[in-house]
């Protein structure tokens, strides 16, 4: 079939190894190569953000992402982030201000607002909605989702 | 327990109200909640579904051997292998695999289900299709008429004569003389009299658009059969009881033989309530590769293959006195139903109910028309034809205010409802808070004074206007009969720790029916929220219950698990009672505990008793059920009728900035009043209001599906625009407490009124701000701005019915 | 499915345009954003070599060289957005990338990627046309590599098409710092605030001194197979005071200048009129500034 490629990297913070299609995105690769099904596939054209990753400190859709270009770089999922104590505080705002419904946009969502938050600790209101532009959420109308990062930034300070 | 904890007292203390996080909310936040997408069955197979390549055509042939032929290929079915395939959907015109004719975009020709999703797709390429193009039908104006182009044409023999097919025939076989797919009509009083009675008179046509749900989960489905031909299938579908009667009458099977679990489901909004052909393939490809299959969609497929909210075409004619007293109604609607019959074409019993009964109205005339095209076919969609309805009546509420010259508030709070009213329709207001939602809405905004402010304003130089209009709703709010059962069936358990096992029928799809169950049963049994697991996605363990539809399931599950879980306390006090040699009604549960009820002290806790009673000679358990059927009625012949339990009323006062330069809306502030009957948990029915509220904003101002000659235009996210984090406007959210009798704790449903009336609200709003109203949705920067320079077509569409 | 033979990742200019110039028929991956989903979708087909430029050095990094400001193709849209140079130098730039879809495009996507990728809509395009950039281009033909430049306004020849040679690759973009009085403008049309295809975006730059604009640059977006210079709007405005007059007659020439066309996202009779106001809208902005 298609041309496999071997790669290295971090994953939640484990170095592994992975072979994977050339033209495979990394959605696919956590999904079904690795099997970590947190990360969601919404739409498959960073339209919605469902899938978003942190690589390298920066957050992307991993829908858009090539799995190949995962080598020797540091990429953290929802899983990893759900293993870290700092990101407790997050979970825990988004579970108290109801910031999940259906809960299909929230591991995407939890991941944009953790990057979010990294860049912007006392991100308000307004930066906030603009951070999570690219996280499409069908149920909530975003004003909780909001509320909820606001409330772990100003924790933070 | 220790003994201080003993002699203290306990408080009474309440769930009601509260803010209680979803129960599921900490895995859904973790990334470790399994949707459909993320379940694989060991030996699963991949099904993809090869679609109509053309909008309208006959199928000449079929190929598939190429891609039989695929490693890595189990099945490739078509029409021609399920010769027993029968039709689906509400008007059974619907076979899920095409036989001899495709009718639109979307339509199912073969299924492949091979080792992966890659292979599935390389051998859909390979199926050769030949067509032979028959004219598109796209316009419901153009199908209505004699002559037109049939979609469903009834079938003729070789030589050209009608054949003769057994009366009864599903449409599918014998297919119809017309492209009529439903009509209804409805009446009360006497419109003829009611607009000699009017002063002022007048008449609109409305065109409502398509939208569709975009459920952040695409659409999914595993279908497997055990050794026995036991069918199992993991399914997102909101009716699992509903489903498993016709899927075991589209799969010849006895229903005691199908088995649903519901995953948890990446949103519904109604799009789940029909059986799709893409459920049903999926099962014949699991028959015939005798391996589990998974079919999951893409988006661009979610697009194309999904239900949609329907179209309409609505000419309104009202009128009134100069007193302001509405005189009459008449209502002529023509629904785009697509090429198959599903939900949407019966949103009319919602519809009607709107003009009929939202305002007291002595006459009233509906008449509405579904008809076929070689569109995409209409489903439900959260809100039910109410969105339509509202959108043209509050538009009307606006011109009669204004061509009497009386303020568009006095003349709503003229009009409106009461509690204690029978509408001309036969619905009875038990409970109504319709005037305290339009004032309370009105006072918080301050719409009387922006109002006219904002009129004074329009001539101003800034080319940013500001408007602010109003609207209001009436859906059903205690269920709504039209399934022989309206009902909902609940188990309850307690073990030997006293924790709960809540196994209930009613479907949890995100709004929060579990957290809302529980918390209904802990305030009858004393008990906190975490003492409960709930049940409810299989449908070998649960109770009937009819589905997640009609915002019923607080009220309709909610009085069944509060019935199942009274029945659990008076076992427990009973149990008490003897233990203590007191009478019942001197004990209660609180706090976990059986506790003197005149002084809240506690004799001993619930974990205990529990034990003790079953640990004893006369061993017992405490496991009760209840069935909840609400007192509500069919409609009769004539759509007159009780058809719910309860009716939710709201009033949303909607507040724009147009830019009269680039014709762009901003939806600056949403201030709206709910009747509820009762909030329940505090949390969640401001995220369900919330999310309808900005749903109700994108079916305003942003999603529009586009279809042209049949073909959609802009299935992706990229084109078809749902509403960003940055676009959502300011939220005030009233709760009006009305105290239903019937309610669960006087709670009245919620789940679809908060999306119906934004873009009524929206029209009035921007009419407030530039004197143009727009007769069209959605609100787009070109529609509107093509509006103010007096280049848009004002929609006309003459009042149309059959015979 | 893919039809990909070889995929390498050279860790040196000179070792990618030697790729290019050997292996002839390469794709090249560098955030993937445009690239994934248009070969997901069939619209584009990754050719026999996959070539991933994220590791190479020459290719990153914002700096000043003498009087210009030099991006280079590996420089992520978030990267310019935050750029002290860019910002200060180049405000215009900084804020046309803060239209450009969302944070984790604006994370993974290049300006390198964005100009090869030549969407008539592309979102720094219209920007770096005002701002009179250049593209950098570096080649290997003959064992030794060539670098050559080119006004960015004339790299574009269709969508998706570049006057790139197949061997050629594109290293960055050479940005003149903006002389004393410059302004520059960008507006894009949307309802959001960004993640928006625009349905048209205007440019306009020059030498604002005592209400007269000379050095006139305009460009629009999404009115032509690629992002354009209005030569006329330019010349209409060149050496004028801005006053009502003025814009309303520069806004005129805009309007008909443009020829744009119908699609999803807009009538050519509305860009037309959005030009138009748009136009006059900025100018307005730069009168009372």
């Amino acid at each position: 079939m298609s041309l496999k490629h071997d790669i290295e990297f971090t994953l939640n913070g484990v170095k592994r190894r992975a072979t994977v299609g050339v033209g495979m995105t990394t959605l696919d690769m956590l999904r079904d190569v690795i099997g970590l099904s947190g990360t969601k596939y919404g739409c498959g054209e960073g339209e919605c953000g469902a899938c978003t990753i942190v690589v390298d400190g920066a957050s992307l859709n991993s829908c858009l992402m090539f799995a190949v270009d995962c080598h020797g770089r540091n990429v953290t999922t929802i899983e990893g982030l759900a293993s870290d104590a700092k990101a407790d505080a997050l979970r825990d705002a988004f579970v108290l201000h109801g910031a999940v419904q259906c809960g299909f946009c929230t591991p995407g969502m939890m991941m944009q607002a953790s990057h979010l938050l990294a860049c912007h600790p006392d991100a308000d209101a307004d930066t906030i909605k603009r951070g999570i532009e690219g996280n499409l959420c069908r149920c909530t109308g975003y004003k909780k989702i909001v509320d909820a990062i606001a409330s772990v930034g100003e924790t933070a300070k | 327990m220790n003994v201080a904890e003993k002699t203290k007292t306990i408080q009474p203390d309440s769930l009601i109200g509260k803010r209680i996080p979803k129960m599921d909310a900490p895995e859904k936040a973790s990334g470790k909640t399994r949707y459909i997408h993320d379940i694989d069955l060991p030996g699963q197979l991949h099904g993809k579904i090869l679609r109509s390549a053309r909008v309208h055509a006959r199928i000449r042939s079929i190929d598939t051997s190429a891609a039989r032929a695929l490693p890595g290929v189990h099945v490739v079915i078509t029409a021609a292998d399920i010769p027993d395939q029968r039709p689906i959907g509400v008007a059974k015109d619907h076979l899920p695999l095409k036989r001899d004719r495709v009718r639109s975009q979307r339509d199912e020709i073969a299924a492949v289900a091979a080792e992966s999703e890659e292979i599935a797709l390389q051998a859909l390429k390979l199926i050769k299709v030949e067509y032979e193009d028959l004219p598109i039908i796209s316009d419901p104006t153009e199908a209505i008429k004699p002559g037109a182009p049939l979609i469903h044409p009834e079938p003729h023999g070789a030589d050209g004569s009608h054949e003769h097919l057994k009366q009864g025939m599903p449409v599918a076989y014998a297919g119809k003389p017309d492209n009529i797919a439903m009509r209804f009509d409805y009446g009360h009083g006497d419109v003829a009299q009611g607009e000699a009675e009017s002063d002022v008179v007048i008449e609109d046509t409305f065109k409502l658009h398509y939208v569709t749900h975009c459920c952040m989960g695409v659409s999914g489905i595993i279908a497997e059969f055990d050794a026995s031909g036991n069918l199992l299938m993991y399914s997102n579908t909101q009716v699992p009881f509903l489903h498993k009667r016709e899927f075991a009458e589209y799969l010849n099977m006895d229903p005691s033989r199908i088995r649903i679990i519901q995953p948890p489901i990446g949103g519904g909004f109604g799009s789940k309530l029909d059986i799709y052909p893409f459920e049903v393939i999926c099962v014949f490809l699991a028959r015939a590769a005798k391996r589990p299959v998974k079919m999951v969609f893409s988006r661009e497929e979610e697009f194309l293959a999904s239900p949609t909210r329907q179209p309409v075409l609505l000419t309104l004619r009202s009128g009134c006195r100069k007193d302001g007293t509405l005189t009459f109604r008449q209502v002529h609607t023509l629904h785009d139903n697509g090429a198959y019959t599903s939900w949407g074409a019966t949103t009319p019993f919602v519809m009607m109910q709107t003009f009929s009964s939202l305002y007291r109205v002595p006459h009233c005339d509906y008449h509405t028309t579904a008809v076929y095209t070689n569109n995409p076919y209409a489903g439900s969609f959260r809100g039910y034809g109410n969105l339509q309805a509202t959108f043209a009546i509050e538009a009307h509420m606006d011109k009669l205010a204004e061509a009497i010259g009386m303020d568009p508030l006095d003349f709503r709070l003229k009009n409106a409802q009461e509690k204690g009213e029978v509408t001309g329709q036969g619905m009875s207001f038990k409970s109504c808070g319709f005037k305290e939602c339009l004032t309370t809405a009105a006072s918080r905004s301050d719409f009387r004074r922006k109002h006219r402010e904002n009129i004074r304003n329009r001539n101003t130089p800034d080319p940013v206007k500001r408007g602010i209009g109003i609207a209001s709703m009436l859906h059903v709010g205690g269920g709504a009969k039209i399934y022989p059962s309206d009902g909902c069936g609940t188990i309850l358990k307690l073990d030997d720790f006293a924790h709960v096992t809540l196994i209930t029928g009613a479907s949890e799809i995100g709004q929060g029916s579990e957290t809302v169950l529980s918390q209904l049963v802990c305030e009858e049994l004393g008990l906190p929220i975490s003492a409960v697991t709930v049940v409810n996605n299989d449908t070998d363990i649960t109770p009937w219950d009819v589905g997640v539809h009609a915002s019923r399931t607080t009220f309709i599950a909610g009085n069944s698990a509060i019935g199942a879980a009274k029945k659990a306390k008076a076992k427990i006090l009973a149990a008490a009672a003897k233990k203590f040699e007191c009478p019942e009604a001197d004990l209660d549960l609180r706090g976990g505990f059986i506790i003197k009820a005149a002084s809240g002290e506690p004799l001993i806790d619930l974990a205990r008793l529990m034990r003790n009673l079953h640990f004893t000679e006369k061993a017992e358990l405490v496991m009760t059920t209840f069935y909840y059927e609400p007192p509500s009625k069919h409609q009769d012949k004539g759509f007159k009728g009780d058809v719910s339990a309860a009716y939710a009323w709201a009033t949303q006062v909607v507040e724009v900035e147009v830019d009269t330069e680039t014709g762009i809306v901003r939806m600056t502030r949403v201030t709206g009043a709910h009747d509820v009957g009762r909030v329940l948990n505090r949390l969640g029915i401001e995220g369900q209001i919330e999310g309808g509220v900005v749903m109700g904003q994108g079916y305003a101002l942003t999603e529009d599906l586009t279809i042209e000659n049949g073909v959609m235009r802009n299935p992706n996210f990229r084109d078809y625009k749902l509403v960003t984090a940055p676009e959502i406007p300011e939220m005030d959210i009233s709760f009006i407490e009305s105290m239903d009798g019937e309610g669960p704790q006087g709670a009245k449903g919620v789940g679809e009124a908060p999306a119906i009336c934004i873009a009524a609200a929206t029209a009035n709003a921007i009419y407030n701000a530039t004197g143009v109203r727009i007769y069209g949705l959605p609100f787009t920067p070109e529609r509107v701005y093509r509006a103010l320079h007096g280049k848009a077509e004002k929609p006309y569409w003459k009042p149309w019915k059959p015979e | 499915m893919t039809g990909i033979e070889r995929y390498v990742v050279p860790a040196s200019l000179e070792q990618a345009v030697e790729c290019l110039q050997q292996l002839g028929e390469v794709t090249i991956l560098a955030g993937g954003t445009d690239l994934m989903p248009q070969s997901q979708a069939g619209r584009l087909k990754i050719k026999r070599t996959l070539m991933n430029i994220r590791r190479i050095p020459e290719l990153k990094g914002i700096a000043l060289d003498g009087d210009v400001i030099r991006i280079g193709a590996l420089t992520t849209i978030s990267e310019i957005m935050r750029n002290d140079l860019v910002k200060k130098h180049l405000p215009v730039l900084a804020e046309a990338c803060d239209h450009f879809a969302s944070d984790q495009i604006r994370n993974a996507g290049t300006l390198g990627g964005n100009i090869c990728n030549a969407s008539p809509a592309g979102d720094t395009l219209v920007p770096l046309i005002v701002l009179d950039a250049e593209v950098e281009l570096a080649s290997k033909p003959d064992g030794k590599v060539y670098q050559r430049t080119m006004p960015l306004a004339e790299y574009f020849v269709g969508p998706g098409k570049t006057r790139r040679a197949p061997a050629e690759l594109l290293t960055g973009v050479r940005i003149p710092l903006p002389p004393a009085g410059h302004v520059a403008r960008f507006f894009k049309f949307g309802t959001r605030p960004a993640l928006d295809i625009s349905a048209i975006s205007i440019g306009i730059a020059g030498i604002l001194n005592q209400g007269v604009m000379t050095n006139v640059r305009v460009a629009f977006g999404a009115v032509a197979p690629t992002p354009v210079r209005a030569l006329h709007t330019e010349e209409a405005l060149e050496g004028k005071r801005l006053d009502a007059a003025t814009i309303e007659s520069v806004a005129n020439v805009a309007r008909d200048e443009v020829k744009p066309i119908d699609d999803i996202r807009a009538t050519a009779w509305y860009r037309k009129e959005m030009i138009h106001n748009m136009t006059k809208r900025m100018l307005d902005h730069v009168a009372q500034a």
